[in-house]
This record gives structure tokens, C-alpha cells and sequence, in this order.
């Protein structure tokens, strides 16, 4: 079986600007979650979110570039010009045609789609602003991350809300798997903006949070929004030791399956993640004692948390006592991007052989009344990881990565 | 997934709703007769803008179609989608009962998805004067159309949504027919919808992108496109799993490409470099020679910049010889630019051509224009041999998409 390869990572997150600063908080489990200072909630069920409050885009893309972009295009151009140095790809001397850009994302900017309508609604049809309307369709950011490079080869964009970014890396890993590309940009994005955050009011968790204040958002109480892009480099095996890369790790097996939920809701009982956790076992030739790291897509809400508790302590029935589990969106939020923040903690992980910090997975649940208590292990050998997602609508996705 | 096998892939099932047509019968009757679906907008105030047509579906709303608890909690572009793919789901012939849902898949592609819904929450919002219903909110993700389908059909194989502007939907069938060649899937749902929206009608004029009257691609005059709104599902299925129910099988799927301009985020690269590989990579991948197409449809917007492009991108691909023993047309001169539905509804626009042997005509293409100098097929439709077909699909952010077809039967693909 051809082997897809994972060589570069790109990260701007709540956690942190840049792998590195992600990385040292992601392993230390310091939360991104904070009060939202940059706009009004006053009027609405919660305060906090995992917003990137340190990003500055000139330090990435020069004014007269940035300028045309909206915030998400922003960090998902950042974070692919140090994905791509992070790979060691030289653009110059590769056959661009054959690089894809592939990106996941909830909503793209709604941040312009807002200044648009507002224009709109404000000034009349000839008061419409037409600098914002081009960044208004999702697939804004993989173009200006193609414009930004000389990409030409495949470009497209996943919208499936919370595995926007989930889908966009089984695409990608589809392109390498039928030849149609040599290496592949696949990202997740999206900014959080007052009027995002406003429409997802009644899905909030209802912490409210003080400046300076640390938060303590419980499971069960609704989900906490979060923002930020997240890049990986993607190729066969093949191409990337061809051209002396390092490789992080290996995506052995991935699945995308469907249960059939209400809008606004995840698919109740699990059945579908618990198959895409099967099949992404079979298909890698995995057992479940071989897996040692588990990252869940839990996000506070009690629908999703719960379920996702259920299945895994099904699929892993024999250690259903010390079941440990990642649910990295308690630091930084949910987001549709944010498949690729999970995923590039895990390769990190592999990479630095050391252990993701975890919790008990019976606090998916919510039940303790005691604070979160999160498990950093400075030491271990991380060999095998299974990422499972799901989301609004009923889709599940499951991958499983293993050190090189 | 692991690539093991390289199986062909038939269209087994149709569905479309169009301003010409809300059936693919009515559909068929309008795009071969030239039947113009573009006239005055009522789904939202216009009269503010200068330019006030559109490819609208008149006589049809959300609630003639579903349920009112259910039509409370779907969008237009939602609605679309669902009526166009159960006509597909029925048009297939298949017993999902006698299926394996888990191997069904469900690929859609849309541009703008439940805007109008968030439109009507936000102007209701910014108003003060009434409280806007949440629920208008819900169908705000572009993948509420896919999961809708999924969830009607109870069909739990891959889902996707593709939102690659005007070349969505056309994308979706892509990845719908990689699904079904690798192996993954023996159905898949593929297409997409779109339902007109304040947000892309002011975001065009805002542009000066629109026609005033109706769009007249590669004609001299042309001033821009015209917006329009629809839906189009294809039912995807292996071929030998086609063949073995009996299954009618309208046309098969050889290949498609996606590549990026890497230019501009509204134009498309001058020298239609994009466009041009675009077409001549999906050809390649479906080990097809340029003499063996018959007929491309086009993108064809009606946009100065965008039909001489494409006319360049063709004589380029095919050579100035084989390009000229083309037929090409444009279905938005009838249907409008349905934006994320164009795609696929472009798609089965020439599917029918080559079911039924016969060059789907641009309409109001009455000037010949010295840079788009090919055989549009102006006005009528005319009977061809078409054994392969394209169809092109150029969007906003230079995202190009391509997809070949051939007549049923002939062509063993790669």
C-alpha cells in the first residue's frame, strides 16, 4: 500500500503563532480559551472562545498582499509559507502542476461576508462594497495561498462545518493515493467574528469568564467556538524520502462516513464514528491495544462529548478503566479548521516522542465536579494514533497516523 | 482508501431543477429548444439595482415542495438540492431498501448555500423591528444541503461538500467519480445547488459584472453574466454494478482535472493557461486525443474577459484546426450563472446532449465577435455525433474544473 507521508507543518492558533510555540503549550496543555476581547458579547450566553489575540500578518506577508486578504486567508497564507519551509520544498525547482492546495473550512470569512451585507443594507445596492465580495466565497483562501506560492496544480476547499479540515486531508490524500499530484498543501481555517459567534448563541457554553480570569468551561454546558490555520505538507513516501525529506509520520488509513442527524446536531447514538473507527483500524491493520494515543473531537457540548465517550469506550472495551483521551479542542476551541491543529499535534508528538497531554475519558462525560485534570507525560514512545472527529449533521471522520 | 482498482463509472440517475425547467424532462425540452429562463427578480427587493434580472425558478418556493415544519428549518438552496436529487434516486431506478447505504456517498458542491436564509435573519436583525427566527440560521453551512440528502436517504457513506464558487459542483462530481474508481464506493449522490441571493446579486453589480438584460456569451455586445439558480444531481455508479442491475446507462464519466490559475482572485489568467492545462490534463488522465471530442460546454459567462479566454484556452488545448470542428455552447445564456449548481447542471446539460445526439444552443448570440471565433452553436440546437464530451467550469479564485464524458458503452476509460 502506498504510504502518505506528512513533511511539513504550518500552525497559527490560539496556542500559538508557529509550530514550535504550538507545540510547547499544546504538550504542557495550556488552554487558548480565554475571554473575547475583540468584539461585544455582552448580550450573549457566553464570553469565551480560543480567538488568536497575537497575530500580526506582516510578519508573515508583506502590507501590499495582505491587505486584499480577509483575516482567515491571513493566518491560512501564514501558515502555509512555514508548512512549506518547515517541509524543505523548494518551489522553485518542483513542477508547481503537480502541487495541490486543499483546503477545509467551516464558513470562510464571514467576517466580509458581514461588511458586505452591512454595506448593503447601510448605503443601498450602489453603496455595496465591492472590495469585500470576492473574499467572500469560501474557497478565497486556498487561492491566495496559491497566488501567494505559484501553486497551479489541484485547488479546492471542503465546507462540512466541524471536519471541514478532516475532509479536506481525505481529498488530499485521495489526489496522492490516483497520481493526481506529487505533494499536497491540505489546510484548515476560520475566523471567529461577532456575527459568527452571535449565530451560534444558543450552542454556547454558558461560561462566562472575567479579564485575566482563567476558564473553566465544563462538558455538558455547550461547545466553545475557537479560530486560527493550520497547514501539512502531504506526499507519498516515495517522493518525500526521494527528495531527503524528514518525515513526521504516516497517515496509514482514513474514513469519511455519514450518520444521518438533525441540523444542528450530532448523530446521536455514534454508530457512524464507531464504524469509522473500525474500518480506519482494518484498513491501517491496526489493533486497538496497538493504538496508545486517542484524540477525540469532544468540544464541551454534551451531545457530541458523550457520544464520543460511549463509542470509544466500546471500540477499546479492554482498557475501559484507564482510557485516556486528547480532546485538544478543550484548549483550542471548535472550529472547522481544526482537524489540522489535532493532527499536527499528533504528529508532533511522534516527531518529539512525547506523549500528548490527555484526561480521563470519563470526563467527556462532565459528571466530576471537580476541575478538568489534564495528564502531561514528559516522557513514552508514541508509535500509533487514532483521530476521530464528528460533527453537526451526523459526519464522522477517523485517521490513524504512526511514527515513520 | 487503497487504490486497487480502476473501475468506469456510469451516470445512472439525473436530477435538475432549473429556471427553464423544473424536471430534467422539462429541462431537456427548454435547453434544446433555447428556451430563455432570464427575466425580472421577485424573491428579494431589486429596486435598487441598475441591473435587475435573473435566472430566477418561478412558480416554485420552498414550501410548494416540502412540508411547512420541514420547510421551516431548510433553505432555498437546500430545497434545490433535495428535489433534484430524489428525481435523480428515482430516475436510477434504484431500491436503496436492496442497498448497502454505507456504500452510497454523498458529494454536493454549492457557492453561496443557505444565504437568503441568513439574508433574511440578518436584515431582520439590523432592522430592530422584529426578532429574527434562529432556525433561519441553520442551513448557514454550506454542507446542510449534503447532509439533508444524506440524512432523506439514510445514506452513510463518505460526505462531502465542495465550495469552490461557480466550479463546485462540477468538483463534486470529481471526487464523486475518484470514490467510485478507487474502489470506495459503488454509488455516489453527486451535484450541487444554488438558490439566488441579495449577497451575489449586489456582490455582481457591485462588480459590474452583470448583463442588464440577459447575457449573451461570446457575442460582441456581451456586457457580463447573468445570475441564476438551480440544482443538478447525478447518481454515479460502478459500471459493472450498473450493468449487472440493468440499470439505464445515460453516459459514462472518463475523467476530470482541477488545477488553480494562481493569477487573480476574479480573472482568469490572460493567457488561459489555467483553462487551457485544465482541459488538457483531463483528457490525458482519460487517455483521450483531442480528435476524439466532439463537443465542449463551455463556461461561457458572458463576461468579456471570461469567453474570450476560454475561446483562446480551446484553440490552445485542441489545436486551431480541431478546435474550429467543435461544437461548443454556453447553457447560461438559458439558464443564468447558477454559481455553485453551475457546474453540475452544465454537466447535465451535456450529458443530454450526448444522450440525445444534439448540440445544446447559446442563445442571443446574434454578433460574432472576432476573439471568439469558434462554432458556439449559435441559437439553435443542431444534431451532432457526440462521442466525447467536456465541461468546463472556471471559478473565482481561479479554481478550473473539467469533466469528460462519453456516450454510453464505447469507451473503456483509462
Amino acid at each position: 500500500m502506498t504510504d502518505i507521508t506528512i513533511t511539513g507543518i504550518g500552525i497559527v492558533s490560539a496556542l500559538g503563532i508557529g509550530r514550535e510555540a504550538f507545540w510547547k503549550n499544546c504538550r504542557n496543555a495550556m488552554s487558548g480559551i480565554k475571554k473575547i476581547n475583540a468584539f461585544d458579547t455582552s448580550s450573549l450566553r457566553s464570553n469565551v472562545a480560543a480567538y488568536v489575540e497575537d497575530f500580526e500578518p506582516k510578519q508573515f506577508i508583506s502590507p501590499r498582499v495582505y491587505r486584499r486578504m480577509s483575516r482567515i486567508s491571513q493566518m491560512a497564507v501564514a501558515s502555509s509559507i512555514e508548512a512549506i519551509t518547515d517541509s524543505g520544498i523548494d518551489l522553485k525547482s518542483v513542477n508547481r502542476d503537480r502541487i495541490a492546495v486543499i483546503m477545509g473550512t467551516a464558513y470562510g470569512s464571514s467576517s466580509h461576508v458581514e461588511e458586505f451585507y452591512v454595506s448593503l443594507l447601510k448605503d443601498g445596492p450602489r453603496g455595496a462594497q465591492p472590495f469585500f465580495f470576492p473574499e467572500t466565497v469560501p474557497n478565497a483562501l486556498a487561492s491566495h495561498i496559491a497566488m501567494f506560492h505559484g501553486i497551479t496544480g489541484p485547488n479546492t476547499t471542503f465546507c462540512q462545518n466541524e471536519i471541514s479540515a478532516e475532509t479536506a486531508v481525505l481529498y488530499a490524500r485521495t489526489l496522492l493515493l490516483t497520481n493526481q499530484a506529487d505533494v499536497v498543501l491540505v489546510g484548515g481555517a476560520d475566523e471567529l467574528t461577532e456575527i459568527l459567534y452571535s449565530c451560534y448563541n444558543v450552542f454556547l457554553n454558558r461560561a462566562k469568564a472575567k479579564d485575566g480570569e482563567p476558564v473553566r468551561p465544563r462538558s455538558g454546558d455547550g461547545l466553545v467556538l475557537g479560530e486560527g490555520a493550520g497547514m501539512l505538507v502531504m506526499e507519498r513516501q516515495s517522493f518525500a524520502l526521494d527528495r531527503g525529506a524528514a518525515i513526521y509520520g504516516t497517515l496509514k488509513s482514513g474514513v469519511v462516513s455519514g450518520g444521518t442527524a438533525p441540523v444542528g446536531h450530532y448523530e446521536t447514538e455514534g454508530k457512524q464514528m464507531a464504524r469509522a473507527m473500525t474500518l480506519a483500524a482494518e484498513q491501517a491493520d491496526v489493533e486497538p491495544e496497538e493504538i496508545d494515543h486517542i484524540s477525540v473531537s469532544a468540544n464541551f457540548s454534551g451531545e457530541l462529548d458523550r457520544m464520543e465517550f460511549h463509542q470509544l469506550s466500546s471500540f477499546f472495551e479492554n482498557r475501559k478503566t484507564e482510557l485516556m483521551v486528547t480532546p485538544l479542542k478543550y484548549l483550542i476551541g471548535d472550529f472547522g479548521g481544526a482537524g489540522i491543529l489535532r493532527a499536527a499535534a499528533i504528529l508532533l508528538s511522534l516527531r518529539h516522542q512525547v506523549p500528548l497531554p490527555a484526561v480521563k475519558a470519563d470526563s467527556l462525560l462532565g459528571e466530576s465536579q471537580y476541575p478538568l485534570l489534564w495528564h502531561t507525560l514528559q516522557e513514552g514512545s508514541p508509535q500509533t494514533a487514532l483521530m476521530t472527529s464528528s460533527t453537526f449533521g451526523g459526519g464522522s471522520t477517523s485517521m490513524i497516523f504512526v511514527r515513520e | 482508501m487503497e487504490v486497487r482498482t480502476f473501475k468506469r463509472v456510469a451516470i445512472t440517475g439525473l436530477g435538475t431543477i432549473t429556471s427553464i425547467g423544473k424536471s430534467v424532462s422539462e429541462f431537456k425540452q427548454g435547453l434544446f429548444s433555447g428556451k430563455c429562463g432570464i427575466g425580472p427578480v421577485s424573491l428579494f427587493d431589486i429596486s435598487g439595482f441598475s441591473c435587475r434580472k435573473a435566472a430566477q425558478i418561478k412558480n416554485w418556493d420552498v414550501e410548494s415542495f416540502l412540508e411547512p415544519r420541514e420547510a421551516r428549518r431548510v433553505s432555498r438552496c437546500d430545497a434545490l438540492g433535495l428535489m433534484a436529487a430524489g428525481e435523480a434516486l428515482a430516475d436510477s431506478g434504484l431500491n436503496l431498501d436492496q442497498c448497502d447505504r454505507s456504500n452510497i456517498g454523498v458529494i454536493m458542491g454549492g457557492g453561496a448555500g443557505g444565504m437568503l436564509s441568513w439574508e433574511e435573519y440578518r436584515r431582520a436583525a439590523w432592522s430592530g423591528k422584529t426578532r429574527p427566527r434562529p432556525s433561519l440560521l441553520l442551513p448557514m453551512a454550506q454542507c446542510s444541503v449534503t447532509d439533508l440528502i444524506a440524512k432523506q436517504y439514510r445514506v452513510t457513506g463518505t460526505r462531502s461538500t465542495v465550495s469552490t464558487a461557480c466550479s463546485s459542483s462540477a468538483t463534486s462530481i470529481g471526487y464523486g467519480f475518484d470514490l467510485i474508481r478507487s474502489g470506495v464506493h459503488n454509488i455516489v449522490i453527486a451535484g450541487g445547488s444554488e438558490a439566488l441571493s441579495e449577497l451575489t446579486f449586489a456582490g455582481f453589480n457591485s462588480l459590474r459584472q452583470i448583463d442588464p438584460e440577459y447575457c449573451r456569451p461570446f457575442d460582441k455586445n456581451r456586457k457580463g453574466l447573468s445570475l441564476g439558480e438551480g440544482a443538478a444531481v447525478f447518481v454515479l455508479e460502478d459500471y459493472e454494478h450498473a450493468e449487472q442491475r440493468r440499470a439505464k446507462i445515460y453516459a459514462e464519466v472518463l475523467s476530470y482535472a482541477i488545477n488553480s490559475d494562481a493569477y487573480h482572485m476574479t480573472s482568469p489568467h490572460p493567457n488561459a493557461t489555467g483553462m487551457r492545462k485544465v482541459m488538457t490534463t483531463a483528457l490525458e488522465r482519460a487517455n483521450i486525443g483531442v480528435d476524439e471530442v466532439d463537443y465542449i460546454n463551455t463556461h461561457g459567462t458572458g463576461t468579456k474577459i471570461n469567453d474570450r479566454t476560454e475561446t483562446l484556452a480551446v484553440k490552445e488545448a485542441f489545436g486551431q484546426e480541431r478546435s474550429g470542428q467543435l461544437s461548443l455552447s454556453s447553457v447560461k445564456s438559458m439558464v443564468g450563472h447558477c454559481l455553485g449548481a453551475s457546474g453540475a447542471i452544465e454537466a447535465a446539460a451535456t450529458v443530454l446532449a450526448i444522450i440525445n445526439q444534439l448540440v445544446p444552443p447559446t442563445i442571443h448570440l446574434d454578433t460574432p465577435d472576432n476573439e471568439c471565433d469558434l462554432d458556439y452553436t449559435p441559437n439553435h440546437s443542431r444534431p451532432r455525433d457526440i462521442r466525447i464530451a467536456l465541461s468546463n467550469s472556471f471559478a473565482f479564485g481561479g479554481n478550473n474544473t473539467c469533466l469528460v464524458f462519453a456516450k454510453a458503452g464505447k469507451y473503456a476509460g483509462l
